[in-house]
């Protein structure tokens, strides 16, 4: 298994945000996730790359045990991740944030798949621009999958990376993810809201709702459950 | 000016135009030796403060390993002065490490907890007389050697030690600061969780300069100890080494590679020269209020001053 969660828990206090969500990847696997605002998806990704410590539950990523494992560690392992809110490393151009994502989890910096992913994400013409200051929103979001694809991952966690973008950009980046995919043979394991998006995007999608695995399967499933469409109308409500 | 040509300009002045110009004159020259010495703490503890994003109260400590290292190794081991001196640094290194519990800390906590540290130095060279002498001290450190006709050990020679000292801990700070290492370390400052994920040790990598920073420091303080062939706890452990070089790497800029060094002969030299023929007593007050002063109308210091002056006049051109 690529990535294999078993019972995960972690709770802020008394507030249960991922509640005993057991699922697994397999190698090469496009996994959706999704629910309502507050349903934990964020706080899974964390838990998985390790900024934050699961309450309780398994993790294991290729066979080997994530619970212990820091931070760095699981990059170097093959852990990818973007975040919901782009956080571009500060003072350094786009083309440097790639330099030391791709250094430090690979051990060297391997300039030719850095221009690759420049390339491919249409970043090329920024590459020596000021990453956290001159980026429109679809380039930060671009830089935020560029980072994680420079570590080299075998599963790359995509947490909202086409929230935000009008319909066209959003074509065009749903494009280059799958065009990413191909070349680099990589698990997704993408946080959506647009059903559309999800439905085009993922054969399988598992459905949280504060903190808990509601649903999992096909999406035609899925999005007719009568539970997953009251969690969404009840959150959109709430 | 470009860089490389700024860079010969400097080496072509520090190595042949001071010591033609002074080398005669022993008072200036061991002014500006004793300034180098300074500039040598400074530029390791801007590296650190940098590049490590961490402010140190006890960069004492790593001088007065180094010293007492270089001078035991060389009074009791029979070793040669600059072999030891290398030891020195990795003598001050691996007493960093003793300081890492406190890497975990943050901001004035570390700075504070190092401080400590530097107490905690200073009192084991008192207490473990059988080895360093205790508080009475080692005298007849070795004098730095003749080599190759050349008389290291006379002031000249001095200076030319202790530059080429500052010369490379400067060239270590600026290599680390334009490789993959420097660029996380400055990311890590704003976006620690982004630097994380993708792999970045944020507590080794901050420990590695740490012992480059306390590598440096050592040497500094093994080459003071064979300039002055004498060493006390009081003085090796001295809070001035670090007070000085923290009021010079501000005051010149710590983020610019030549601000601690200018700082160090600017503030040194007119401390010395000026201030302390008018005021005998308390004329490092004055640094006080220069320091305040600078860090009040231009926090990124003397150097960043310049170089947006000389930006500016340019771009006057340019227009
Ligand atoms: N660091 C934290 N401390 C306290 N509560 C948190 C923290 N992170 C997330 N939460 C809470 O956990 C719940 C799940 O949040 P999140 O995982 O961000 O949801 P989603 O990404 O599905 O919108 C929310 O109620 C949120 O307020
Ligand atoms: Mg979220």
């Amino acid at each position: 298994m690529l990535l294999d969660l078993d019972g995960i828990t972690v709770a802020f206090g008394g507030l249960i945000a991922v509640g005993d969500v057991t699922f697994a990847m397999a190698e090469g696997d496009v996994l959706g996730l999704v629910g309502p605002n507050g349903a934990g998806k964020t706080t899974l990704f964390n838990a998985v790359s390790g900024l934050v410590r699961p309450t309780r539950g398994q993790a294991r990523f290729l066979g080997r045990d994530l619970v212990a494992m820091p931070i760095h560690a699981r990059a170097r392992a093959g852990i990818g991740r973007t975040f919901q809110v782009p956080q571009p490393m500060h003072e350094l151009t786009v083309r440097e944030n790639l330099m030391v994502a791709s250094r430090f989890a690979t051990g060297r910096i391997d300039r030719e798949r850095i221009a690759e992913i420049l390339d491919l994400l249409k970043l090329g013409h920024k590459a020596d621009a000021d990453a956290a200051t001159s980026l429109a929103l679809t380039e930060q979001k671009a830089l935020e999958v560029g980072k994680a694809l420079a570590t080299n991952p075998k599963l790359l966690m995509l947490d909202e990376v086409l929230a935000g973008l009008e319909t066209a950009g959003k074509r065009a980046f749903m494009h280059t993810l799958a065009e990413v995919r191909q070349r680099y043979g990589l698990g997704l394991l993408i946080i959506e809201h647009d059903i559309e998006t999800i439905t085009r995007l993922c054969p399988r999608v598992v459905v949280l709702n504060f903190g808990r695995l509601i649903a999992e399967g096909s999406p035609d499933h899925v999005f007719n459950d009568p539970e997953v469409i009251r969690s969404y109308t009840g959150g959109e409500a709430a | 000016m470009n860089n490389s040509v700024k860079i010969a300009v400097f080496l072509a002045l520090s190595y042949v135009a001071v010591p033609l110009a002074l080398g005669s004159n022993t008072y200036v020259i061991g002014l500006i030796v004793a300034a180098l010495t300074i500039a040598g703490i400074a530029v390791a503890w801007a590296l650190l403060g940098n590049l490590g994003g961490m402010v140190s109260f006890g960069h004492a400590a790593f001088f007065g390993v180094g010293a007492y290292v270089s001078a035991l190794l060389t009074l009791r081991g029979g070793w040669p002065v600059f072999p030891a001196m290398l030891m020195a640094g990795v003598g001050a290194a691996i007493a960093s490490v003793a300081t890492m519990p406190a890497l975990r800390l943050r901001g004035p906590y570390f700075a504070l907890a190092i401080l400590a540290y530097a107490e905690i130095f200073r009192i084991l060279a008192t207490e473990l007389k059988p080895v360093t002498g205790g508080a009475a001290g080692l005298l007849s450190i070795p004098r730095l050697p003749n080599v190759l006709g050349l008389d290291f050990g006379s002031k000249l020679g001095g200076y030319f030690v202790i530059l080429t000292i500052v010369v490379a801990a400067m060239a270590a700070y600026h290599l680390i600061r334009r490789s993959a290492y420097g660029l996380a370390l400055k990311a890590m400052h704003d976006s620690e969780d982004a630097t994380r994920v993708v792999g970045v040790n944020s507590i080794v990598l901050k420990a590695w300069m740490l012992m480059v920073s306390a590598f440096i420091t050592g040497m500094v303080g093994a080459f003071n100890a064979h300039y002055i062939n004498f060493l006390e706890p009081d003085y090796a452990f001295a809070g001035q080494w670090t007070m000085l070089a923290i009021v010079s790497a501000i005051f010149g800029g710590y983020r610019t590679v030549s601000g601690p060094l200018a700082g160090a002969l600017v503030v040194y030299l007119v401390d010395q020269l000026a201030f302390k023929p008018i005021l005998p007593q308390g004329h490092q007050i004055v640094l006080g209020v220069l320091l305040g002063a600078m860090i009040l109308f231009n926090p990124g210091g003397m150097m960043s001053m310049l170089t947006a002056k000389f930006l500016r006049k340019e771009a006057s051109h340019a227009a």
